[in-house]
């Protein structure tokens, strides 16, 4: 609003920054950068809801990796048989029917999620970004076979695919069920991911980039990708949601095996020996479903947190306080 | 043409379903004959079962016949399943897989169609008197609980409700779908035992599930809040509450059409875990009890099911979407996805 | 009937005394219209100019009372309706603010297809619109069909359509009838062809003015863009940092201007008679509501700035002349040689 056009009509507001033929090609990029990655960012960290779900996952992060060497492993007899929680240092969280600490079935139960997230997480976002841009730049016969390729894996109910898929492969290793677990939630963000390329294809500097001569890679690469950057991150998220929904259910379930530890195997063993105890028993359960619901719930506050900037109409307002010109007109 | 468009996506994408689970089978260790053919061993003892017995026996079962060429067989699983023949249960002797579906898919649909309507509304409520309200205490409040209940695994929330109202208050049934002995029928004692019995499962999806539909329909109505025409017609004069509900609510509600589609096949996926957790004779309970069994027919069979009803729901979803939403015409459809 | 000319006001319909908007923000008061006068004569057509950021939409909120939240409106606006007394608009009960607004005061929007509700009928909006201010729906109709008849539509067909399916012109089209359904005396356009494209906005500028005639309405026509209103205003009022600069009849303003910045402004305009050299867009930036400069707010980019400028404030209506031309400047005088104009020849209607 309060910008330098003082002939009336108040067009396209990139042509200041496009001025001239000073600006190379880099500077043009890291502008983008800036525009498209960063200030999201910056945007993003200062909501309460990205922070908090930023040190949640950071919390369980430090869980996985350092916790090990801090926790000793779950094993028989580390205390009394289905002590309380809060009595005794050496079982913080209570013991299980063996005399297991449930402290150390939680922390141990870590590193493998975290290995099935990742896996999980990074396999669906490369296979979503990389069909959805090309896709939706390439438009044409290679469109028409990727989006008939994600109707049909989108349309497949996931959950009783997966367990077939585990049932017959019985895989073992931990990045490997991470990513059967996501065997077709790539496909959704897939297509999100083609209608934003769309829109992006038809901007001037794609098009300026385009008549240079550049390929169709490194376009996707350098004018595409920046741009759904905030977008493909917090796809991340929510698949590392899905995995863990996934892989909890799984290991309740039983399908799993050639793991020790797990929050789904905790539920099982507390649920299938409920009906022996009491309610003061709850605690065997509780615990396990805290770990679950509290990682899942980070990276809810983190999605959610970052979801607004796709929102226009809350970007438009956040812009506005950047700018710090009142909220009206145009 | 836009819908035989559609329509020819849906079956291509349905047979594709079924490549899918006949490149499962194939894929077993051993493959369902092998398997077979150790039950009928046992079944009778090593002697006097000859190969081609084995082979007509499997295909009884899996309807494909192992002797046969790989695409003999794939085409004869595909024509058969085309024709509505899903093969013989192993697991539940003397079973075809379609009369164990016709007794499961009843009680599937009734939990499902219950927890999915409960779910949309409660969001849909919550959601918009949310985004009346935006930025006051209640809203805060309610989006933190909706994120809250959104990162609930459905199963968890089962397994607590289980947990304290069954086994530790005995409020309400453990298991089943109504009270061993009832005796099934339009009587008012039995409809209202089934309701009991789908109380927990019920309440466990539409405890977590609220939550997403509610953040959803809020952020949809903020939107519209904020729209020109919502502006023009307060000075137009009309009525708040006329806009609340005809421009608002309308508008931020129909896009949410489609989603509800959508998760009819989520809870269809999630189906499997409740059933079991609840002991819930429907759709997800076979399928788990024909995995642990080495089921074939029966577990491809409800997979091919489940796919089934997923793909009728979007379609339907993408199909009527332009009678209700006048945004979109029908020639154009909007993208259900 | 040939309407008048006005020059100056005999008969307000609008009188608009010391009318402020202004929002409370973080870094202080921001005030987006600052204590302006200006009375709006029966049946003229009034054109309001400024840049983007110059206050004008808030003008036209306020003329409605329609100043969105958390603006703050203050001052008082008085209409005087053809029969009946004079009404305070600002203090207003709810009833009396349903009778007044569209009923009497009507107001079209920029981008038209955004005023209207994407789900519903246009013919649901007519009929909405009549229905919940008491009038009779069926007659209503029949009026709604002759004004889109008399704006070049095919009213039944588009009485039937939902808003994504008309063009830009007709919507814009369909928008102004529909602002008109209620028979108001006064028409408030905030930027009416501004998402148009150039044929457009002149054929919908031929019609608004004769739908004006045909109807004794009175028109407040806002918009950025001064050749446009050239041929459609009786007076030109000029918004330069959120007060009137410059107040006149049309052909005065366009053509003997007073202010500086009106000059700049005319300079600025493209045009295909002046060479692409003598086209100047106006130094500096305009000003940031919470932070006007003071004195003359335009002294930061005025060639003519000298302290005088800095210190005070120039005010509008130092005396008002025969012919009602009035600009807010120090050195009224001395404009013509400092700020020449470029543009030779501004073609007004006849």
């Amino acid at each position: 609003m309060a910008e330098t056009n003082s002939t009336f009509d108040a067009t396209d507001d990139r042509d200041s920054t496009s001025d001239g033929s000073a600006a190379t090609r880099s500077e043009l990029y890291k502008e983008w950068l800036d525009v498209a990655v960063l200030a999201p960012l910056r945007i993003a960290w200062n909501d309460w809801r990205t922070k908090t779900g930023s040190l949640i996952i950071l919390f369980y992060v430090l869980m996985g990796t350092v916790g090990p060497y801090l926790v000793p492993a779950p094993t028989q007899g580390q205390g009394p048989q289905l002590a309380g929680p809060f009595q005794s240092m050496s079982y913080p969280l209570g013991t299980n029917k063996i005399g297991a600490s449930l402290l150390s079935e939680i922390v141990y139960s870590t590193p493998p999620v975290l290995k099935m997230i990742l896996a999980g997480a990074v396999f669906s976002t490369v296979v979503a970004t990389i069909v959805g841009t090309v896709s939706g730049y390439k438009g044409g016969i290679i469109d028409s076979v990727l989006t008939t390729l994600s109707d049909i894996a989108m349309t497949i109910p996931g959950l009783p695919l997966i367990i077939l898929l585990i049932a017959v492969f019985e895989p073992e290793s931990p990045y490997l069920i991470g990513i059967f677990l996501v065997i077709n939630s790539w496909a959704g963000l897939a297509r999100s991911i083609r209608s934003q390329v769309l829109s992006i294809r038809d901007h001037s500097y794609v098009e300026v980039s385009r008549i240079m001569g550049a390929s169709t890679p490194k376009i996707i690469v350098d004018d595409v990708l920046p741009n759904i950057m905030p977008y493909v991150l917090i796809n991340f998220v929510n698949s590392a949601r899905g995995v863990i929904f996934g892989s909890v259910a799984l290991f309740y379930l039983g399908f799993l095996s050639g793991f020790s530890n797990n929050w789904g195997i905790t539920l099982n063993e507390a649920f299938t020996n409920a009906a022996i105890y009491s309610l003061d028993g709850i605690y065997w359960l509780v615990f396990p479903m805290i770990a679950i619901v509290g990682l899942s719930f980070g990276l809810v506050l983190f999605a959610q947190g970052t979801e607004k900037l796709f929102n226009p109409r809350i970007r438009a307002r956040h812009a506005e306080a950047v700018d710090d010109t009142a909220p009206y007109e145009e | 043409m836009y819908i035989l468009k559609r329509l020819g996506q849906a079956f291509v994408t349905f047979v594709a379903v079924i490549t899918v689970t006949f490149g499962l089978i194939r894929a077993m260790p051993g493959g369902p004959a092998d398997y077979i053919r150790a039950r009928v061993m046992r079944n009778r003892g090593s002697e006097g079962v000859s190969m081609s017995e084995i082979n007509s026996l499997t295909e009884a079962y899996t309807n494909f016949d192992p002797s046969t060429p790989v695409y003999v067989q794939y085409f004869d699983y595909v024509t058969n399943i085309l024709q509505g023949n899903l093969g013989q249960s192993v697991s539940f002797a003397g079973q075809s897989v379609n009369s164990l579906i016709i007794k499961a898919a009843p009680w599937t649909i009734f939990l499902l169609t219950i927890a999915i309507l409960l779910t949309f509304a409660v969001g849909i409520v919550l959601g918009a008197v949310m985004a009346y309200r935006e930025g006051s205490r209640f809203d805060t409040g309610s989006t933190v609980l909706s994120m809250f209940v959104n990162s609930v695994p459905y199963y968890v929330a089962a397994l607590l409700l289980v947990y304290v109202f069954s086994i530790q208050l005995s409020i309400f049934p453990q298991s089943g779908n109504y009270a061993v002995g009832l005796e099934p029928g339009l009587t008012p004692i039995f409809i209202a035992d089934v309701f009991y019995h789908a109380a927990l499962p019920v309440a466990s999806l539409v405890l977590t599930g609220f939550g997403g539909v509610a953040i959803t329909m809020r952020g949809n109505s903020i939107q519209e809040i904020g729209e020109d025409y919502i502006r023009v017609a307060h000075l137009r004069g009309v009525p708040g509450r006329r806009i609340a509900v005809r421009y608002v609510g309308r508008n931020a509600l129909l896009p949410m059409y489609t989603n509800l589609m959508i998760s009819v096949g989520f809870m269809f996926g999630g189906s499997v875990i409740l059933e079991q957790i609840f002991a819930y004779p429907g759709l997800g309970n076979y399928l788990l009890q024909g995995i642990h069994a080495r089921d074939y027919p029966l577990m491809m069979g409800i997979f091919i099911v489940i796919t089934a009803a997923v793909l009728i729901c979007i379609l339907i979803a993408d199909l009527t979407y332009g009678l209700i939403d006048p945004r979109v015409s029908a020639g154009e459809g909007k993208e259900a996805y | 009937m040939q309407r008048k000319r006005t020059k100056t006001v005999d008969d307000p319909i609008f009188e608009v005394r010391d009318t402020t908007v202004s929002f409370d923000m973080e870094r202080g008061e921001s005030k987006v219209l600052n204590e302006v006068n200006i009375d709006v004569d029966r049946g003229e057509v009034l054109g309001v100019v400024g840049e983007s950021g110059s206050g004008k939409s808030m003008f036209a909120s306020a003329l409605l009372d329609a100043v969105v939240d958390p603006g703050v409106l203050t001052g008082d606006i008085t209409f005087h309706p053809e029969s009946g007394e004079a009404i305070d608009l600002l203090n207003l009960s709810q009833e009396q603010v349903k009778q007044v607004r569209w009923e009497e005061i009507s107001m079209v929007f920029q981008g038209a297809m955004s005023s209207f509700n994407p789900t519903m009928s246009i013919g649901d909006h007519f009929r909405e619109t009549l229905a919940v201010h008491d009038y009779d729906v069926e007659e209503g109709m029949e009026r709604a069909e002759e004004l889109l008849a008399d704006l070049y539509l095919e009213s039944e067909q588009v009485l039937d359509s939902y808003p994504h399916e008309l063009s830009g012109g007709m919507s814009q089209r369909a928008l102004i009838a529909l602002s008109l359904v209620l028979e108001p005396e006064v028409l408030v356009m905030d930027e009416p062809t501004a998402a148009l494209d150039l044929l457009m906005q002149r054929s919908i500028i031929r019609l608004i003015r004769q739908i004006a005639d045909e109807r004794d309405l009175t028109i407040v026509f806002i918009t950025h863009d001064l050749p446009l209103v050239a041929n459609l205003a009786d007076r030109i009022a000029v918004l330069y940092a959120f007060e009137f600069v410059e107040v006149g009849p049309a052909y005065e303003v366009l053509t003997e201007a007073k202010h500086p910045y009106t000059r700049a402004l005319l300079n600025s305009t493209p045009n295909l008679e002046t060479p692409r050299e003598q086209m100047r867009p106006i130094e500096g930036a305009a000003p940031d509501p919470v932070s006007v400069p003071n004195g003359c707010s335009y002294h930061p980019r005025c060639p003519l700035a000298d302290a005088t400028c800095e210190r005070d404030d120039p005010p509008l209506e130092s005396d008002t002349p025969e012919d009602g031309h009035v600009a807010a400047c120090h050195y009224v005088e001395k404009v013509p040689e400092t700020v020449p104009l470029t543009l030779q020849e501004v073609k007004v209607n006849e």
